[in-house]
């Protein structure tokens, strides 16, 4: 493909400077790698980041590791819980295959593609060192955590610019970001993924590192706090993935399942099934889980001297159907569960972790973060809230969040920036990049190839604050 | 510029294995004018590319080499498409090419090519450059192949399920516009063509090729079964017909033991009564049929309805033997039965005759796979007319033989008694692996208001899904294990919206769509309320009010499980010639070159790429569109 004729016009000169390439922004997540062109407003790619390992065969994307038939299918996370990159070598791999499955040029008889019909999954990942490199004329924006390690960063700059040959390369804050997104470059970044929740100023762009904070109460803890409701409910749910259901037939609410079950002749590894229990437990927060929106706290009681949680269980429930085909009303406890992220009191017990902690919820984040920064500057951060990632969308967030910060800061103009579409805020640092590198202005920015080439991997702490 | 007319437009449908084109929009939409092999073969000079295989071989007497073109050979050949996806892009490249060199559409064309889903960004400024540097085009329209199906259907919300060659590709479209796709690679129609060839393989003589592998999966006996049904003859199968109305209206045609399918298929086979029948109904509601617990008959009844089809067309050719075999007392239907005949032909003398005679019986190598019953297929037209009516009187079976001998003295008749295996073409893995994989797209929608919009249209196209049986066997797998049935804990509910009129508790509002009171076990009376219950929280959702469209209700999410319905979209019905609706995106490409580049010609700005646009932007302009 190097001698393709066709592509010649968009060889990148050496100081970066083209106006008509476009740049691609990576943004990857503990749960999801977002990529795509700058410039656009939705990212073209979306992969989970997880990945499964069946012998020595790597499974990239969603479209193949829910496959219960593949034998000894382990499914891994090259994320840590952090939401830093742990595992480099699957984190390239997973990326790149983003990249390059979904936007650029699909590399020829890549194995990692290779779904059951392919046994000879032997070739040399890296066989074909001459090839035309995946980003050969694409600079990459690629975002980053605000408490990333200075290693952590060095090995991505070593990546885009070794393993896929960028012409440029920047590395940007995901928090500054997703404030771009929303169109500001002064706010208050408060962005729930699914590994961890952060808190954190931004001003002119820039991270006010005495402000940041980071927790777990995110996507993650919602789930655990929801295996925790089912173990605990009367009778106990038992948590039955798709995969292992082959019909499922109607019964009352709260009546036992009657389903016929699939068979599998081989062991069903744990994190698989770990996986496909996610999948339900996404579709339950999605459906049921709401948080609760005020007045006061669920376990408070109302001025009137009723608990508040006696008028929630007036409130009408939500019915979720399992895969199995049970099903039953949610009351109060679809409020309950997620309560623990305003109120540590609240948040359910889960075997093996260790409770939760006032400072670790959102209000005490918030709080902190405020008080970390100059006074001048809190009037404006107050009035230019941004909420983003995915796990914000649960109903009744920004409301109880706001609910939250009024009686915080009473007095204080409050005001919330929340992206009214779906997949603005799920992508919301990925949108910000997206405009970011989309920007005449920003071209002049851009670590070339050259400067790479002269300063080496340091460079990007240098220039990328 | 000049407007576009009709015969102005070029449209290339690539596939992995067969391209479909089409010089100039014919008055009523039909299937496709030209299929090419998507191949290309190495010229002999290493770097070029030739439509046909060119080998060098010495002139007897001297020592000259001589090139010979053989233009049925596809050995060496490179198939530029693999799964879908661009694997050699300077092949395909050749390809198109050869493609346009071939028909000389002239300057002024408008040129429609359907991507496959998986094409990447890159790949589709490539084809924009080479289209207008090569063909020098003044207007190109690159339509994804799941947009250019919900185009053929009209619909604007659409799960479209493309069963092709390696893989099927799973795209959930949201007005217009792609929201989430998947593939299934190793789930196509090849791969169900080795299945059967690897579970036949060993078992009958002479031994099966690939080839008639391929025609067995095409034959009307071939069939994937509803899951969890058992095959006959294995544990758990009923002998006895449960419902003998049912066994004899379905086998009103159908075939007693004696009776012979020929195989294969031809062109002359009535294509896409299962279309027919699905126009006639409305929508095919399978989560009824389903819910109802009476599968079983509604295929008997489909069955019969195509039965009944089969019969009309057959009386006038063959009355006698419709006759005949109306008057069959039991019959059992091909999924029932442990053996079934199925009969090969093939060539005495080798080679170019045989290919001659492939070509003469099989245009078009999948036409009519899953039309009608069984007689259908032995309604062969190359045979004389009364050899069908020797199929259902045995006594005449000898002498009709021996008449067809002489008839076609260079074919060899192979009959096969095809076991269970002709069931197993595709098993419930198979299924069940397609099924996870469109659930998976349409909850990953992230708009979760339209995903129960999504689940109301289906549709199923790709060759491999003409396997009979298949589309059903998808259908209520999807049903079996995803439908949310509405729950009794939903009956008290007070959010009735206040648009839906008092509920008369008599069951005679019930709509006759997704809700069918019995099956639930829960409590049946007063169904509206139930309906109403269940959809309160999303009025798209209730039947009632589907009616009319309501843009308002997109404006918050509307956190209910989805799907409450699991339906197929009805094709259209105003295509006459159409009946087929496989390559559904070929036809959404007629009609959007159509609407398009014809009827709109440019006025809207942003619908294709023009010449003018092309010069500005480069290839990147594609992806303003």
């Amino acid at each position: 493909m190097a001698s393709q004729p066709l592509t010649s016009s968009m060889q990148p000169t050496d100081v970066y400077g083209g106006d008509e390439v476009s740049a691609i922004i990576l943004d990857p997540g503990f749960s999801s790698v977002r990529a795509g062109f700058a410039g656009e407003d939705t990212p073209k790619s979306f992969y989970t980041s997880y990945y499964g390992v069946a012998g020595d065969r790597t499974i990239f994307s969603d479209e193949d590791i829910h496959n219960p038939l593949i034998k000894d299918l382990e499914i891994r996370n090259p994320m840590s819980k952090d939401g830093v990159v742990e595992d480099w070598d699957a984190a390239t791999q997973l990326w790149e295959y983003a990249i390059t499955s979904r936007l650029t040029k699909f590399k020829q008889g890549d194995p990692r593609t290779n779904g059951l019909n392919d046994k000879d999954a032997d070739v040399e990942m890296d066989a074909a060192e001459d090839e035309e490199k995946p980003l050969e004329e694409h600079p990459l924006l690629m975002t980053e955590t605000a408490w990333n390690s200075s290693k952590n960063r060095e090995k991505s700059i070593e990546i885009a610019m070794e393993n896929w040959g960028c012409p440029a390369f920047w590395l940007a804050r995901n928090s500054v970001m997703a404030a771009f997104g929303a169109g500001r470059a002064t706010a208050l970044v408060i962005d729930l993924g699914a590994s961890t929740a952060s808190v954190m100023c931004i001003h002119d762009g820039l991270i006010l590192k005495k402000s940041v904070q980071k927790s777990n109460v995110a996507g993650n803890w919602v789930s655990s706090q929801v295996r925790s409701l089912f173990n605990n409910s009367e009778p106990k749910v038992e948590l039955i993935p798709h995969y292992m259901i082959s019909a499922k037939t109607p019964v009352d609410a709260g009546a036992p399942a009657q389903a016929t079950f699939q068979n599998f002749d081989h062991k069903i590894s744990d994190s698989f099934r770990a996986l496909e229990e996610e999948r339900v437990i996404s579709e339950f927060k999605e459906s049921v889980v709401q948080v609760y929106n005020g007045p006061n706290r669920l376990n408070s009681t109302h001025p009137s001297g009723i608990p508040n949680i006696e008028n929630v269980k007036a409130m009408p429930g939500r019915v979720f159907e399992f895969p199995d085909g049970s099903n039953q009303m949610w009351g109060a406890d679809r409020m309950s569960v997620v309560e623990g992220m305003w109120d540590e009191r609240a948040a359910l017990p889960v075997a093996g972790e260790p409770a939760l902690t006032k400072a670790q919820t959102i209000p005490e984040m918030v709080k902190a973060s405020i008080s970390g920064v100059d006074m001048d500057l809190r009037a404006a951060l107050l009035q230019n809230v941004v909420v983003t990632g995915g796990t914000t969308l649960l109903q009744g967030f920004t409301d109880r969040l706001h609910n939250e910060m009024v009686n915080m800061y009473p007095g204080a103009r409050i005001k919330i920036q929340a992206a009214g579409l779906t997949t603005e805020r799920r992508f919301g640092s990925w949108v910000g990049g997206s405009i970011l590198g989309s920007l005449g202005t920003f071209h002049q920015m851009w670590i070339s190839r050259k400067e790479y080439e002269e300063f080496g991997a340091s460079v990007v702490d240098k220039r990328c604050k | 510029m000049a407007p576009y007319r009709d015969e102005h437009m070029l449209i290339i449908a690539p596939g992995s294995r067969t391209t479909h084109v089409q010089l100039g929009l014919p008055e009523s939409l039909a299937p496709a004018q030209h299929k090419f092999a998507t191949r290309m073969f190495l010229a002999p000079d290493g770097k070029s590319y030739e439509p046909y295989r060119i080998k060098s071989s010495k002139k007897e007497d001297s020592d000259e080499e001589e090139l010979i073109e053989y233009p049925e050979d596809d050995e060496g050949a490179i198939w530029p498409l693999k799964d879908g996806r661009i694997d050699d892009l300077k092949c395909f490249l050749a390809f198109l090419h050869h493609i346009h060199g071939k028909l000389q559409p002239g300057l002024h064309i408008g040129l429609v090519i359907v991507a496959q889903p998986c094409w990447t960004p890159k790949d589709h400024e490539e084809i924009t450059r080479f289209v207008f540097e090569t063909f020098k085009v003044p207007g190109f329209l690159l339509l994804d192949s799941a947009i250019a199906t919900t185009w053929a259907y009209g619909v604007e919300n659409a799960l479209v399920l493309d069963v092709g060659y390696t893989k099927a590709d799973i795209s959930a479209v949201s007005q217009f516009a792609v929201a989430n796709r998947g593939t299934t690679i190793g789930f196509g129609g090849d791969n169900m063509t080795e299945t059967l060839l690897s579970l036949v393989k060993g078992k009958y003589e002479p031994p099966f090729t690939k080839e008639m592998a391929e025609k067995l999966k095409q034959s009307n006996i071939c069939e994937v079964l509803p899951p969890n049904m058992p095959l006959p003859g294995s544990e758990g199968f009923e002998e006895d017909i449960s419902n003998p109305a049912a066994a004899a209206s379905t086998g009103a045609l159908a075939s007693g033991p004696s009776v012979k399918i020929t195989g294969p298929p031809r062109m002359n086979t009535e294509p896409g009564l299962d279309d027919v029948v699905e126009k006639e109904d409305g929508v095919l509601d399978i989560a009824t049929i389903v819910a109802s617990g009476k599968t079983q008959e509604f295929l008997a009844k489909a069955e019969k309805a195509k039965a009944d089809k089969a019969a009309a067309k057959k009386a006038v050719k063959d009355r006698e033997a419709a006759e005949a075999a109306a008057t069959r007392a039991t019959r059992i239907p091909n999924s029932k039965r442990l053996h079934n005949t199925w009969v090969w032909e093939s060539v005495k003398s080798d080679g170019q005759k045989e290919k001659e005679r492939e070509k003469e019986k099989t245009p078009e190598p999948v036409t009519a796979i899953d039309s009608a019953g069984p007689v259908q297929a032995a309604e062969d037209s190359s045979l004389p007319a009364t050899e069908a009516a020797g199929q259902s009187k045995p006594t005449a079976k000898k002498d009709k033989k021996k008449q067809w001998e002489d008839d076609n003295p260079d074919l060899v008749r192979h009959e096969y008694q095809i076991g269970p295996e002709r069931l197993m073409v595709a098993d419930h893995w198979f299924i069940d692996r397609i099924a996870d994989e469109i659930y998976r797209c349409v909850q990953g929608m992230r708009d979760m208001s339209s995903r129960q919009n999504v689940w109301d249209n289906i549709i199923i196209c790709g060759g491999g899904a003409k396997v009979k049986g298949f589309k059903e066997a998808v259908m209520q797998t999807l049903n079996n294990r995803y439908l949310i049935s509405p729950s009794s804990a939903t009956m008290f509910m007070s959010e009735l919206p206040s648009n839906i009129a008092t509920p008369s508790g008599t069951g005679s509002m019930t709509p006759n769509a997704s809700f069918t009171p019995t099956p639930h076990g829960g409590p049946t009376q007063s169904n509206s309320l139930l309906i109403a219950a269940t959809t309160a929280s999303n009025p798209a959702l209730n039947p009632n009010l589907q009616s009319g469209y309501n843009p308002g209700y997109n404006t918050h999410s509307s956190h209910s499980q989805t799907p409450t319905a699991i339906k197929l979209a009805s094709p259209p019905t105003y295509m006459p010639e159409y009946k087929d609706f496989h390559d559904a995106d070929f036809l959404g490409a007629c009609v959007a070159a159509k609407t398009v580049l014809v009827t709109d010609g440019g006025a809207t700005k942003g619908l294709f790429v023009t010449r003018n646009m092309f010069n500005e932007e480069g290839p990147s302009a594609i992806h303003q569109m």
